[in-house]
């Protein structure tokens, strides 16, 4: 009897959070119109505003070259780029350097000259620097569209907004199983979960591709230098203090990312990522939300990864406990419902993975989708093994940056020989 | 407000074909006229559906037996008064036993057939009010959507079937929520898998829904925007298929989803269901098939007939009729059914038809409301003559056809509104349970059918092994070891036209039958209900 009543509560827990995940991943393919509201609006007239672009590089000479012009053949008009650089990092320098040279009037260097360097310290070394109304942070390795800013430019004009989100999109999915999920993983959070998050009022950003007035970053005394997830508690600060976020994806329109070379990379980022959801969550900006449901979904937000590492792992435990154990029939089906939503989640993946495709002109193949199921469970408990070492790491009071190496996987021949 | 100015940017980036605009959703529920229609149809469904319920038709075997089983649930016996054989998916039973819990708690003695005919009200309720939804939902006037809603629930023919405790009008009402949900004006991701839910329920209630399936993916395919569809579309085929899979896997969890000896098994009830002697071919005048769309006609032609007309030519005018088109979902649904009842060999029960109904009306209306339509279409080059002329048409089609249906549906109607067919049953139920005639029910043994067997129940017969469903005696091996002696273990034999038929198969029955002589009999004729005492069984 106990045990009934443990399995039940514990699966029903389970399927709640289960079913809320689900729900928010979903939020842009609610309605045609919903998904029609996640696109820029197409721009009209002049740029108005002038951009300052921040393109924070460490050990990133073999991409920084290839980004910086990409930049430059944005069709905005007014814009900027400085490029940041260590002061111990001279191969990154001279590379900067050499680009600048191609357009002095556009590009300028910084050099930031901090003892242990990390991006937040980059970026606020740059701010004061900056001479644009709103500032964008792009990465090192970043493929930007040359029409992106004008985009930018209209959506801060259209909607008064004081942040403007732009997709960012892992794309080498046929790179390894690994990468595969981590592809989707990010089509489903900029296509669809951060609209619902700018929806709420409340919203983590994400670490580029994202553009903030330069006066209200001021005023927000610029990023956390402490924080492992800057961008993150940026948004969260933002949005407690009632600034508008909007989130605009249109794959037109994406920067394309690469997802790490190795599963420990990929290890290591995820574990910066969640111990710096967890700072976050302890530093506590989110209690300012006004509404208790804001508040709950910040809660949550901030502790998913935490509990998706949990429902990883209780799942298939649970159902195990109710296929081995004598329970009634009824409880057992109870036992199935986490389950059952783990598969709906699982069959909106695979269309997900299928439009994804549909969206970029890639060819997804039978092989990816058995990839995509197969590989779940593994995915699950890399997750699940990121979350604990956050939490370990979090203990123990280890702060420091584990930097994700770039190695170009998601430039084809042509991008990097032009 | 967009507009490219002259050199502002580069070419224009190729994009999606022009976004869902906003359109304007049309709330039901604060439309004030379509309240109204729809409030008056459901009060003039409940009166006539409701009125002498207990009454009319005749107590079937059948709703004894789900009732029964419902009966069975709430006291935590199982899934069924007899050991549960996966003769149907039992959720249908499941969702009876849930709905008559309170009245049953307050008051044990009115779960028998008669009284929990009410549940059934609630049924056709909410049914009726579906087909005025979906009717809506799928682009009928609001007068259509009346008639189709008038036609589903005051059609002499729903108004006999849909009063009695069948479980495919359990899944008609769950299938029409699918309908509603798969035409969700907003188009909603989460509709369309509450309409993959409600459908998988639909199929868990009454197996047969499984047929209709396709019509609603249609229906969902035609309501979903290109852009999302793919994710409804998945997401609903999905919600079906885990919802409907609980069914074997509950079987599975049991041990029983594989044939095996000792015990019952999914699969076994799967072969019984399909290899179940046919009963001819419809159209062939000497089959059972045939009798059986014979008493259906009886009630009403209108309604099939005319409906199953309407629903083919909606089908074949799909593709030049804006009306075809958007009924194509419940149209394909009548067709779809009506060829399953044409297959030459099947077996076609009586309720079969209940599922067709609500396709059948909605089809009608639909064709009804194109005819006027194009009557009544005022073209530019239409002058005023042609006006009058075409609402001359549109007025004298409506009262022919108000000549032609009103009169016969009213007789029909009346006979369901005054008969009382089930006298007879409640005389020999009240005969048993008379402790002059039977002085200690706890330890007598009858043999009756199902229609009546909660009420021995209720009498003091004790379940299962006092009050015997004739059928179990002997084909439930757990029962006729309780009868050592067969026939001379039975003390009384309650029959009833179904008992006299079904004893030709039944060794036990008819023995018992043939060994026993009438003490009250009740009504006459072929409709006679008898109470026989077992003679001959000397030396008990």
């Amino acid at each position: 009897m106990l045990t009934s009543v443990i399995v039940c509560v514990v699966a029903l827990a389970l399927f709640w959070m289960a079913a809320f995940t689900l729900w928010w991943q979903m939020h842009a393919w609610r309605t045609p119109e919903t998904l029609a509201a996640t696109r820029f609006e197409q721009p009209s007239g002049e740029g108005a505003l002038s951009f300052s672009l921040l393109v924070p590089a460490r050990h990133e000479q073999a991409v920084l070259e290839h980004t910086v012009t990409r930049l430059l053949e944005s069709t905005h008009g007014g814009f900027e780029v400085l490029v940041i650089v260590g002061h111990d990092d001279p191969e990154t320098a001279e590379v900067a350097a050499k680009v600048a040279a191609t357009a002095p009037d556009r590009v300028r260097v910084i050099v930031d000259t901090h003892e242990k360097k990390n991006k937040p310290k980059a970026l606020n070394t740059a701010l004061p620097h900056c001479r644009g109304e709103v500032v964008g942070v792009f990465d090192a390795e970043d493929q930007v569209h040359p029409e992106l800013l004008s985009h930018v430019d209209h959506a801060f004009r259209a909607t008064g907004a004081d942040v403007v989100q732009g997709g960012v999109q892992l794309i080498n999915f046929h790179s390894s199983w690994y990468s595969l999920r981590n592809c989707l993983e990010y089509f489903f959070w900029f296509r669809s979960r951060l609209h619902l998050h700018a929806e709420k009022g409340f919203i983590p950003l994400g670490g580029n591709t994202v553009f903030v007035r330069t006066g209200v970053l001021r005023e927000a005394g610029g990023w956390d230098p402490e924080c492992l997830a800057e961008d993150c508690d940026l948004g969260v600060r933002l949005s407690s203090k009632g600034k508008r976020v909007v989130v605009a994806y249109d794959s037109e329109m994406v920067t394309r990312e690469e997802t790490p070379g190795t599963l420990m990379s990929l290890l290591k980022q995820r574990t910066r990522w969640n111990q710096g959801f967890l700072q976050v969550y302890r530093k506590r900006d989110w209690r300012q939300l006004p509404t208790v449901a804001q508040r709950m979904l910040a809660r949550y937000t901030l502790m998913t990864p935490f509990f998706q590492a949990f429902t990883g792992i209780i799942i298939p435990l649970n159902v195990a406990v109710a296929l081995v154990l004598d329970v009634p029939a009824g409880v057992a089906v109870v036992t199935f419902l986490p389950a059952v939503t783990m598969l709906v989640t699982f069959m909106f993946e695979i269309v997900g993975l299928h439009d994804f495709g549909t969206q970029y002109g890639l060819r997804v193949r039978l092989v990816h989708y058995l990839k995509l199921v197969l590989g779940g469970p593994f995915y699950q408990l890399l997750l699940a093994g990121a979350a604990v070492r956050a939490v370990w790491r979090e203990q123990r009071g280890r702060g420091d940056w584990e930097l994700t190496r770039h190695v170009g996987a998601h430039l084809t021949r042509e991008d990097v020989a032009s | 407000m967009t507009t490219v100015l002259p050199g502002a940017t580069a070419a224009p980036v190729a994009r999606p074909a022009a976004p869902a605009a906003a359109r304007p959703v049309a709330r039901l529920r604060r439309s004030r006229p379509d309240l109204l229609v729809c409030g008056g149809l459901l009060a003039a469904i409940l009166l006539v559906q409701g009125w002498n319920i207990t009454g009319f038709p005749a107590l079937g075997d059948d709703e004894g037996t789900y009732l029964a089983q419902a009966w069975a649930v709430q006291r935590g016996e199982g899934l069924a008064h007899y050991t549960y054989w996966y003769d149907h998916p039992p959720l249908g039973w499941l969702q009876l036993a849930l709905v008559t819990w309170i009245p049953a708690a307050f008051s044990p003695d009115v779960m028998s057939v008669a009284p929990m005919r009410c549940a059934m009200l609630l049924v056709s309720a909410v049914s009726a009010v579906l087909v005025y939804v979906l009717g809506r939902r799928l682009g009928l006037p609001r007068w259509a959507a009346g008639l189709g809603m008038a036609l589903f629930g005051l059609s002499p023919l729903a108004v006999v079937l849909q009063r009695e405790i069948f479980l495919d009008n359990i899944a008609v009402m769950w299938v029409l929520l699918a309908f509603c949900l798969a035409a969700s004006p907003r188009r909603h991701l989460w509709h369309h898998f509450g309409a993959g839910l409600a459908a998988a329920v639909a199929v868990l209630s009454k197996e047969t829904m499984l047929v209709v399936l396709p019509a609603l993916l249609l229906t969902m395919w035609r309501h979903t925007h290109r852009d999302t569809r793919k994710f409804a579309v998945t997401g609903a085929v999905t919600a079906c298929l885990l919802v409907g899979l609980a069914y074997p896997l509950f079987a599975l969890l049991n041990h029983e989803l594989f044939p095996g000896p000792g015990h019952v098994s999914l699969l076994d009830g799967i072969g019984y269901q399909m290899s179940r002697p046919g009963s001819g071919f419809v159209l062939d005048p000497g089959s059972g098939s045939h009798a059986v769309l014979r008493s259906w006609l009886y009630y009403d032609r209108v309604l099939p007939l005319c409906g199953l007309a309407a629903a083919v030519v909606l089908v074949a005018a799909a593709r030049w009729s804006r009306t075809g088109r958007a009924l194509a979902g419940p149209a394909a649904a009548a067709v779809i059914l009506a060829l399953v009842a044409l297959r030459p060999s099947g077996y076609l029960p009586a309720m079969y038809v209940i599922q067709v109904l609500p396709f059948l009306a909605l089809a009608l209306a639909g064709v009804a409301a194109s005819a006027a339509g194009a009557l009544l279409r005022t073209g530019a080059g239409r002058g005023r003559r042609q006006r009058v002329a075409g609402r001359s048409t549109v007025a004298v089609l409506a009262v022919t056809a108000a000549v032609l249906v009103v009169p016969r549906w009213y007789d029909g109607d009346r006979s369901a509104l005054t008969t009382d067919a089930n006298a007879s049953y409640r005389s020999a139920v009240a005969w048993l349970g008379d402790r002059e005639h039977v002085a200690d029910p706890s330890r007598t043994r009858v043999l009756a059918d199902d229609a009546v067997w909660l009420d021995l129940v209720h009498a003091g017969y004790r379940p299962g092994t006092g009050a015997i469903w004739f059928y179990k005696a002997d084909l439930d091996p757990a029962v006729a070891e309780t009868l050592p002696r067969g026939w001379r273990d039975v003390d009384y034999v309650l029959a009833s036209p179904t008992v006299r038929r079904d004893a030709a198969t039944l060794p036990l029955v008819r023995a018992a039958l043939a060994n026993s002589e009438p003490v009250a009999a009740f009504g006459e004729g072929e409709d006679r209900i008898e109470v026989r005492r077992i003679t001959g069984a000397e030396g008990r």
